[in-house]
């Protein structure tokens, strides 16, 4: 299959050939004249979206943090009022928020690192099995993917039910309920959430993996490395900004999650005991219309989320990895 | 199909073994799904009874029936794709040239706006929603299909400029060399020289902004208040949730009538992912 | 490096974004000045599973109703109930799309008061004859600080659903008072392992609460316009008591039953998986769907004394006009067509939904002898949460479910579960002033 069919690219290839496999670290500034503004015409379309629908709408969300704004106010029954920092008072002296932002951070800890270790590792099968297995993994995989978040929840709660549910009998447990203990109840969670995010992490990978040269991984296997010599030492390094992405998604998503926790344990757990942070904004704000504390938990999490991507990058640039 | 980009040339047990593995995990992935479908063929009050068979004895389609049979289902459908696919080629578009422009460009808060791009999916979407209904609303967009497409493209389109960032630097700069020395416009080296080499790239990035669109329930609740035509497959879905009395035939049904698009469009758009640069190097 | 630098850049963009941005969004929402007598109207109902019987008796309304008022139409929309909270919060921020009418669950009517979202229909409602015939809990769930903000559509009720083979074989008695049915419920676990006695579920608020009102006890008691919860007195602690010690390996085990909510029980009831359990009029059909069609009987769940019945939660839906409405008289008309006795009649026929009057609900009984328990139900009095706006945050932090399955679990006593419980409801209940 040809993907390149024009003349250039045919020119293009065999410098492909020859040229250096790995990414260069770095990309060199374009000094000729037109050049300085070429940048900001290409991100223009970008920056005109996001600047209108969500660089807005966030500046707004740290507004209404600091005001007192419920349904009332927004329908106007009720005048706006400043509240200064009144909204994260109420938060943080809620012994609550601070159980829920550590089981939070462990839960969603747990979720990226699985996330992570299934997709790559499906990722890495697909490129050693021919189309048949492949298609059928992927489309499996896909599925899992496309499935709505509270059908799959939904699903998952059918196939673990202590009286109806087939995984019990299978596997000769009787009528163990999964959901009454809090780390039992987690588990599940985590491995409902696990396969609805892993295609995700596989696909992506695997995309990855398709675009490195082969010449590369035929050395490496020509030399007789191990499978997990050849990831560590020659696809992770040449995947990084992907698995970069794929990680910092992964936080993004799993400290957020919100549907499986609320389908599956019953909106937070037997006694609360698997309350989230999503979760907890939900039931705390969203649900009764109080935005301002709403929105001041967003802010939280916004700045927590910011927080550990920034550490993020910041050890992958000691690393020698350039942004 | 069978042009894998690389070959390992494993010994052929260990190829066995490996896809011996890949079909049992494929299996195990599906049992979910398998679940649905079966679900949603059972006969009312069997999807939760006491015996928990692998089968049915009685398949209907009953099921089936109620959800398609749902005033304007097909119309609910059709809104769905518009959407989805509006949203997947305008982020799609958008992401590439803001990918390009962030890899292959070094200027000032290049850094700071990569983080900014990632801000707004930091906060819980419900805090969003607010905002984005005034502006929605403002800009007399409620009720049509344009209040799903913008916020979908925006949300997409974060991860997919990352995710773009790093195909596109993947792509040696000698390429780009050769084709200005070659005499081809800057334009022209973008979108068709660049632009087939992060093909794979795109397509991930393509299901994935497809698929976060088509199942969005947020969105659809919120900014399609008064206008039932210009809802979307999700709302025919949620109707199956009711509170105290669920119907969970019509909810499987549902989803699985739901699913079935995304894995047509998988199946459209998976050759470009199966052969990427490496399939055109080998060559 | 520069780390920092990187991290104030954007904060400092989003400050400056959020304060050179005018203030966040508000609408206009008083009641409209106009009351056209011609043009569209919009009426929003909830869309059912099957959803085709309720359109045709909707469809007759309203072709009688455009019948009446010449120049005037009526557009139908039928929405998803799980969408509602979304959509009628869209419908008072954006007056243009909202609709004139709508159906809404009676729970709800506190908050979309306060919300601004309903016309007080006090006048037209007392002037109107059917609504002599309301009855009194209907009545409240469309009051708020003794105004109407609509009428009545239908009410839901539970009762006590029971297999009668069973009780049979073991020689037991449909149960009473609430201590026979605790003795019943544990006789039938002994006899029948497999079985639950009378399945309950933790998160089965409106299952539970009739325990604590059977005892005397409350959710919260309005003081001065506003609500003091009262569900830590020793009546209500009593039935929380009766209800939490339902959870057991003699009835039902707290590992699997802490969790389940109401649609849980009745499933688990349906599938043949339980002696008793407290199921609504509307359970009907999942039940008869399931194994135990032929082999179950309904009575009112009894109380504490020996034929009484347990107080009941009257849930159910408003028909309720907006106050943005411009076309109030007519609005308000198809209201009263909608929650007609002639319309919740034809919609019990079509759909099964109790009327909300004694005499309607009378007839329906006479024809239907399965709704007959939960007519007597409703008779002998029901009960309702707080109307207050404060409700649907205790609703949605799930409040009492917390509470019970505190006690079950053995995370908490009785007590010290239903002080925090009623603290946390205060909260609520002051925050909304």
């Amino acid at each position: 299959m040809t993907l390149v069919p024009t003349s250039p690219a045919g020119t293009a290839r065999s410098r492909v050939r020859g040229g250096p496999a790995a990414p260069r670290p770095r990309a060199r500034p374009r000094s000729r004249g037109a050049a300085a503004w070429t940048p900001w015409l290409y991100l223009a379309p970008a920056l005109i979206v996001l600047g209108a629908l969500l660089v807005y709408p966030v500046g707004q969300l740290g507004l209404i943090s600091l005001l007192e704004y419920t349904q009332a106010q927004v329908s106007g029954g009720e005048p706006t009022s400043f509240r200064g920092v009144g909204n994260y008072a109420e938060l943080f002296a809620d012994a609550q928020f601070w159980q829920v932002l550590l089981a939070t951070v462990g839960f969603a800890t747990a979720c990226v690192v699985s996330t992570l270790a299934v997709g790559c590792a499906l990722a890495v099968l697909l490129t050693r099995v021919r189309a048949v297995p492949r298609l059928a993994l992927m489309l499996a995989a896909l599925g899992a993917w496309a499935t709505p978040a509270v059908t799959g929840s939904t699903v998952w709660l059918l196939l673990f039910d202590p009286d109806f549910g087939p995984v019990n009998r299978v596997l000769g447990l009787g009528d163990h309920s999964w959901t009454y203990g809090r780390y039992s109840a987690f588990f599940l969670v985590l491995l409902e959430v696990v396969w609805c995010s892993f295609p995700f992490v596989m696909v992506t990978v695997y995309a990855g993996i398709r675009a490195v040269p082969s010449e590369v991984l035929e050395a490496a296997a020509l030399d007789g490395a191990s499978q997990w010599r050849i990831w560590r030492s020659v696809l992770a390094p040449m995947l990084r900004p992907i698995l970069v992405v794929v990680t910092i998604q992964s936080i993004i998503w799993d400290f957020k999650v919100f549907t499986q926790i609320y389908v599956m344990t019953g909106g937070g757990g037997i006694a609360g005991q698997n309350l989230v942070l999503n979760v907890y904004a939900y039931q705390k704000a969203f649900a009764a219309s109080e935005y301002s504390l709403g929105s001041a938990i967003g802010v939280v999490m916004l700045l927590i989320l910011l927080a550990i991507t920034l550490v993020y990058l910041r050890l992958l640039r000691g690393q020698g990895e350039e942004l | 199909m069978n042009s894998t980009g690389f070959r390992w040339r494993p010994r052929r047990p260990r190829r066995l073994v490996a896809e011996a593995s890949a079909l049992v995990i494929a299996a195990v992935v599906a049992f979910p799904l398998y679940w649905m479908a079966l679900s949603a063929v059972r006969p009312a009050g069997e999807i939760e009874s006491a015996e928990a068979r692998p089968w049915t004895l009685a398949p209907t389609l009953d099921s089936f029936r109620r959800v398609l049979g749902q005033q304007e289902f097909g119309r609910y459908f059709l809104n769905s794709l518009v959407v989805a696919c509006a949203v997947v080629i305008a982020s799609a578009l958008i992401a590439f040239l803001a990918a390009t422009a962030v890899t292959r460009f070094r200027f000032r808060f290049r850094t700071t706006l990569l983080i900014m791009f990632l801000i707004a999916q930091m906060v819980p979407v419900e805090a969003l929603t607010i905002p984005l209904f005034f502006l929605m609303r403002d800009a007399g967009q409620l009720n049509t299909l344009g209040a799903l497409i913008l916020p979908h493209i925006a949300f997409s389109l974060p991860f997919a400029i990352w995710m773009l960032r790093g195909f596109v630097k993947a792509v040696p700069e000698s390429l780009e060399e050769a084709a200005q020395l070659d005499g081809a416009s800057r334009s022209r080296f973008l979108w068709q020289i660049l632009f087939p080499l992060v093909l794979p790239g795109l397509v991930a990035t393509s299901v994935f902004s497809f698929i976060s669109t088509w199942n969005d329930f947020l969105f659809a609740k919120s900014f399609i208040i008064s206008d039932t035509s210009r809802s979307t497959l999700p709302m025919a879905l949620l109707v199956y949730f009711k509170p105290e009395e669920p119907d969970w035939g019509g909810v499987m049904a549902a989803s699985t009538v739901m699913t079935i698009p995304v894995l047509v469009f998988f199946v459209l758009v998976q050759r470009r992912l199966v052969s990427g640069l490496g399939g055109a190097v080998k060559e | 490096m520069k780390l920092a630098a990187r991290l104030v850049a954007p904060i400092a963009a989003l400050a400056l974004a959020g304060l050179t941005a005018c203030a966040p969004g508000t609408s206009d929402n008083s009641s409209a000045a106009k009351d056209d007598r011609t043009g569209t109207l919009r009426l929003w109902l909830f869309r059912e599973v099957s959803n085709e019987p309720k359109e045709k008796v909707v469809d007759q309304v309203v072709a009688a109703f455009e019948k009446a008022h010449d120049g005037a139409k009526v557009k139908v929309e039928y929405i998803p109930v799980e969408t509602r909270a979304e959509r009628m919060k869209a419908a008072f921020n954006d007056p243009k799309s909202a609709p004139d009418v709508i159906e809404y669950g009676n729970t709800d009517t506190a908050g979309y008061v306060k919300d601004g979202g309903l016309a007080d229909v006090t006048t037209e409602f007392n002037g109107w004859a059917d609504s002599k015939d309301s009855d009194p809990t209907a009545r409240t769930s469309v009051t708020v600080d003794g105004k109407v903000y609509g009428a009545p559509f239908f009410v839901g009720v539970r009762a006590l659903y029971y297999r009668t083979d069973v009780f049979e074989e073991l020689g037991l008695e449909p149960p009473k008072t609430l201590d026979e049915l605790t003795t019943a419920a544990q006789r039938i676990r002994a006899a029948r392992p497999e079985l639950y006695g009378l399945v309950v579920g933790g998160a089965y608020t409106y299952g539970a609460m009739p325990f604590v009102w059977a005892n005397g006890g409350e959710i919260a008691e309005g003081r001065g316009g506003s609500y003091a919860s009262t569900i830590d007195s020793d009546a209500a602690r009593k039935g929380i008591e009766t209800y939490t010690s339902l959870f057991g390996d003699d009835n039902c085990p707290a590992a699997k039953c802490a969790g389940m909510g109401g649609n849980d029980t009745v499933t688990a009831f349906a599938a043949g998986k339980a002696g008793m359990a407290i199921g609504g009029d509307f359970s009907h059909a999942a039940v008869e769907a399931g194994k135990v069609k032929g082999k179950y009987a309904v009575v009112p769940l009894p109380g504490v004394k020996s034929g009484s019945v347990a107080p009941a939660f009257a849930g159910g839906n408003n028909i309720g006009v907006l106050r943005s409405t411009t076309h109030r008289t007519l609005a308000v008309d198809l209201m009263k067509r909608l929650a007609s006795k002639r319309t919740q009649g034809a919609l019990f026929d079509a759909m099964g939904f109790l009327p909300t009057y004694t005499d309607v609900r009378a007839e329906a009984a006479k024809k239907e002898p399965f709704i007959e328990p939960f007519v007597k139900t409703l008779a002998s009095g029901t009960r309702f949460v707080p109307v207050s706006p404060a409700w649907a945050r205790i609703d949605a932090s799930l409040v009492l479910p917390t509470m019970f399955q505190e006690v079950v679990s053995g995370k908490k006593d009785v007590d010290e579960a239903s002080e925090d419980a009623a603290d946390r409801m205060n909260d609520a209940f002051s925050s909304v002033g």
